[in-house]
């Protein structure tokens, strides 16, 4: 590689070579059996050179030489027809990584029968607890991936790793009820894979979800889930920490930094290398060592996160969130695993003190929320019931509001702690919000 | 293909296969990302690679890969991946049958976007650009546009040998405005896979793109948040289109049927007769194709046809399943996917009332023109957010309404469908369904007495 990024020197001012080798093994089922078993392997290497602050990319499928080399021109005729960028500093210098994660290299040649075993004792399980539930969908698979970032100013970094996944889909139909698609998962750095967990909390929101209750419009405590949670903020809240919204002047937390946002029981952090984290990277997309990132302590607004490139155009340093987009080959500001520090007591709990509220597992329409302001409108759907400290059933009701507001509602986090591997993975507890306004059917 | 057509000759000889599809993808991409000024993306795209579907033993296996050698090892591995997955099923996967094609699909479009230089590319982008910021109150834009051209194959060992000359381009615009304190985003698309540069220069030029997305983005800084509640709704034909996609056609995709309240309503009445909703050839589709991905031709179905729920889409194993025919809906979004069950072009047909005659009896309603964001459970209940509605008051469209979603339950809605407009519209994008799709919906303004909720 070394000798492409010579060659390639010879186009450009600056450039950067990002190869990514991948293997992905999986299994998926439908309806109740097995569908397919898959592997899906290849290498794509992304070029960014930069030649009179003008701009080229090229991606490719590949990892060759010869491959390397035509992308590596393409970049430069890209580069020659785009216009110069008058904000362009430079590409990353090289940093300080901290010590590797030690890989689990039983993840790298993992075959997919284990796979199979696991989904069909899932559909198994599944199928003895409730005869009316449908296995409508899952998979279970491990995806591997080494990577080498390069760059002319000698940044060299090699990362690999894998993260072992596994999801389940119920449907119910009992007596005219069919219940929505019902969602549980598991993702971990290794192959133990909770599947019994899965069944036993997908069951159970089954079970709740066939006793079909009205909402009302009323004003109650509501406690989010952990995919209802990361859906609303990955959109609503999330994009506002991104300094490149705070340069365009498109995040309604400019001029918030040290002020409270939140509820002081919400701390909120970007953090690899968390225990439960599935992707412990030290280096992010460009070659810049990764760290923990507070966004929110007790409630306070932090600051924001960076890339190389918006960095130095605010004359500040990358906080090594560059993530890279394979498909574009650009760079942009994003997350590695956005942490909601959990709270000491059981979610059970919480519920147990309810005397009327619901408990929310997703959100549909989060991705429509408006990150400029932090406004939504979202169906809460599936949704449950609890009355006098349990779950009695499920509904489906709207909550249209500003997530800073919803925010400062909270009231309790639970000391479960869930991965979502989500759009951004996240790790979060459930979180009890309390007036929250809905509007039901 | 001789090295494809050599490998498939010898997997036929020397593995108990019932089946064996190879698609080959060689195109060539070019991704633009504008952003206030700037291109973050310009970047060219050589995409090459295999995919490899085997059925044996009633089980799939499937491999993809960049790599291009030693494909015979390679179709051994999806081979093995298929008796791995089959040692534990119950019920077998069969296939409908189908007669095999042979066939080169040509290109309809008049200037193939690479035949257009990246200099003519680059200054439409800019004058969309310049032409949106020259309205006062935005204050961000981002464009990104996207072309690709090559080639795709499918060969089965059944004897289908398809070959396309494939071309596709994409422009996705959005806008951050800010008045008053107040900030709204808003967004567009266009593309098309039949229409070439001819979509930017002469069917969506920059002037009616700029139009379109400031008037979304002024109504949602000059609007007043809605009454939360059920009331009258005209929807119009982007909205109407997102119900049809989103509520409505996943429901109607096989493989989500089986799931969902449809499987129990085929042959029922599920809306008033003068509904009928259709997945079919559209003029300017993004969905539009002459075979899909497992090489069946594509033919236009009525999923409702005057009220009554008829068809579903299909892919062969699904066919098969459902003792049907297969009607073209498989479709993978690169070699890196197996073809999976989707639609292309999902539309409400038109009927016979002007847009008039839909508000004129509204004492107090929503007209509801566009979205942002869209999502559907399988019990048809959707949520979508709303980026450019207006009240009707007094059957008159009055103030618009901003930062809202719509929410409702389709298969309830329907019902409430009370008339059918006479106009048609299209709005293209993607879908995702683990794989992203180009597809469009759409159909006439329809009015709703009730069955969806605003605020």
């Amino acid at each position: 590689m070394e000798n492409l990024v010579r060659y390639a020197e010879k186009l450009f001012d600056e450039v950067e070579i990002a190869v990514y080798r991948s293997r992905e093994v999986s299994a998926s089922v439908e309806l109740n059996e097995i569908s397919m078993a898959s592997t899906r392997s290849g290498a794509v290497t992304v070029i960014r050179g930069i030649k009179d602050k003008r701009l080229g990319l090229a991606v490719v499928d590949s990892d060759e030489e010869h491959r390397v080399k035509e992308a590596i021109e393409r970049a430069a005729k890209m580069a020659k027809l785009n216009s110069p960028d008058e904000k362009w500093i430079s590409l990353p210098e090289p940093g300080k990584y901290r010590e590797r994660p030690k890989p689990n290299y039983e993840l790298k040649e993992v075959s997919p029968d284990g796979l199979v075993e696991m989904l069909v004792r899932g559909i198994k399980l599944a199928r003895e607890k409730d005869e009316n539930l449908i296995v409508a969908g899952g998979e279970g698979g491990v995806d591997w991936e080494e990577s080498r970032i390069l760059n002319s100013h000698g940044v060299d970094v090699s990362q690999e790793g894998g993260a072992a996944f596994f999801f389940l889909e119920f449907v119910g139909r009992k007596e005219g009820v069919v219940t929505p698609g019902i969602f549980d998962f598991d993702a971990r750095r290794d192959l133990n894979l909770d599947v019994d967990g899965v069944v036993e909390r997908a069951a159970q929101k089954v079970k709740w979800a066939y006793n079909v209750i009205p909402s009302k419009n009323e004003e109650v405590p509501v406690i989010l889930g952990p995919w209802a949670i990361a859906g609303l903020l990955s959109y609503a809240l999330f994009p506002a920490f991104s300094g490149e919204r705070l340069i365009k002047g498109t995040t309604p937390l400019a001029d918030k930094v040290d002020e409270r946002i939140a509820s002081e029981v919400l701390t909120i952090y970007d953090d690899p290398f968390h225990p439960l984290a599935i992707e412990p990277v030290i280096a992010d997309g460009e070659g810049v060592p990764t760290r923990k990132n507070v966004l929110i302590e007790n409630g306070t607004f932090k600051g924001f996160v960076w890339d190389n490139y918006w960095a130095r155009v605010h004359g500040t340093e990358s906080t090594g969130n560059g993530k890279r987009d394979t498909r574009s080959g650009g760079v942009k500001i994003g997350f590695h695993s956005m942490v909601i520090e959990k709270g000491s007591r059981a979610l059970e709990d919480i519920i147990g003190e309810i005397k009327r509220g619901y408990l929310v597992d997703g959100f549909q329409g989060a991705h429509s929320s408006n990150p400029d302001n932090g406004n939504f409108a979202v169906t809460a759907n599936p949704a449950f019931l609890i009355e006098d400290g349990e779950v009695k059933g499920a509904s489906v009701f709207l909550i249209a509001g500003n997530v800073y507001e919803l925010l400062k509602g909270a009231s309790e986090v639970t000391r479960e702690q869930t991965v979502m591997p989500f759009m951004t993975t996240m790790i979060t507890p459930f979180i009890k919000f309390e007036n929250v306004r809905i509007a039901g059917k | 293909m001789e090295a494809l057509e050599r490998a498939l000759k010898w997997a036929e000889e020397n593995l108990k296969a019932d089946y064996i599809e190879l698609r080959y993808e060689d195109l060539r991409k070019t991704t633009l990302g504008l952003k206030d000024g700037v291109f973050t993306s310009f970047t060219g795209k050589l995409n090459r690679g295999i995919a490899i579907r085997v059925l044996a033993n009633g089980a799939w296996g499937f491999s993809s890969t960049s790599d291009l050698t030693n494909l015979e090892t390679k179709i051994e591995e999806a081979y093995k991946l298929a008796n791995a997955a089959a040692a534990t099923k119950k019920e077998k996967i069969y296939l409908a049958e189908i007669r095999p094609v042979e066939d080169f699909v040509k290109s309809r479009m008049k200037v193939k976007p690479r035949e257009v230089d990246i200099e003519e590319k680059v200054a439409h982008l800019r004058e969309l650009e310049k032409f949106l910021k020259e309205d006062e109150a935005v204050k961000s834009v981002q464009i990104r546009y996207e072309d690709g051209s090559g080639k795709k194959a499918v060969l089965t060992n059944e004897g289908t040998r398809v070959e396309w000359d494939y071309n596709y381009l994409y422009q996705g615009t959005y806008v951050t405005g800010k008045a008053d304190g107040k900030l709204a985003m808003a967004r567009d698309s266009i593309g098309a896979v039949d229409y070439g540069w001819e979509l930017m220069t002469d069917r969506e030029p920059n002037e009616k793109v700029t139009e379109r997305v400031l008037r979304k983005m002024h109504s949602q800084l000059e609007g007043v948040a809605p009454k939360r509640g059920e009331f009258p709704i005209v929807a119009g034909p982007i909205v109407v289109g997102i119900i049809a996609h989103e509520a409505l056609g996943h429901l109607a995709e096989a493989d989500l049927t089986i799931n969902s309240p449809f499987k129990d309503l085929i042959g029922k009445q599920i809306a008033p007769e003068y509904v009928t909703m259709s997945e079919r050839y559209v003029e300017g589709g993004f969905g539009n194709d002459k075979y899909d991905d497992e090489g069946v031709p594509v033919r236009d179905i009525h999923i409702i046809e005057n009220g009554i729920l008829k068809e579903i889409m299909l892919n062969r194993e699904y066919a098969h399943k459902w003792g049907m025919e297969p009607n073209g809906h498989a479709r993978a979004e690169s070699y890196r996917y197996p073809p999976i069950i989707r639609m292309r072009n999902t539309v409400f047909e038109p009927g016979d009332h002007s847009f008039e005659e839909l508000i004129e009896d509204i004492k107090f309603g929503y007209y509801v023109v566009d979205f942002r964001g869209g999502q559907a459970q399988l019990n048809s209940a959707f949520q979508v957010g709303v980026q450019e509605g207006y009240v009707i008051r007094n059957g008159e469209i009055a103030e618009p309404i901003r930062d809202t979603s719509i929410t409702g339950v389709a298969i309830e809605a329907l019902k409430k469908i009370s008339a059918v407009g006479k106009d048609f519209g299209l709005e293209v994008g993607f879908c995702g369904k683990g794989q992203t799709a180009f597809v469009s919906s759409g159909g006439p303004h329809m009015k709703f007495d009730g069955g969806i909720l605003i605020g």
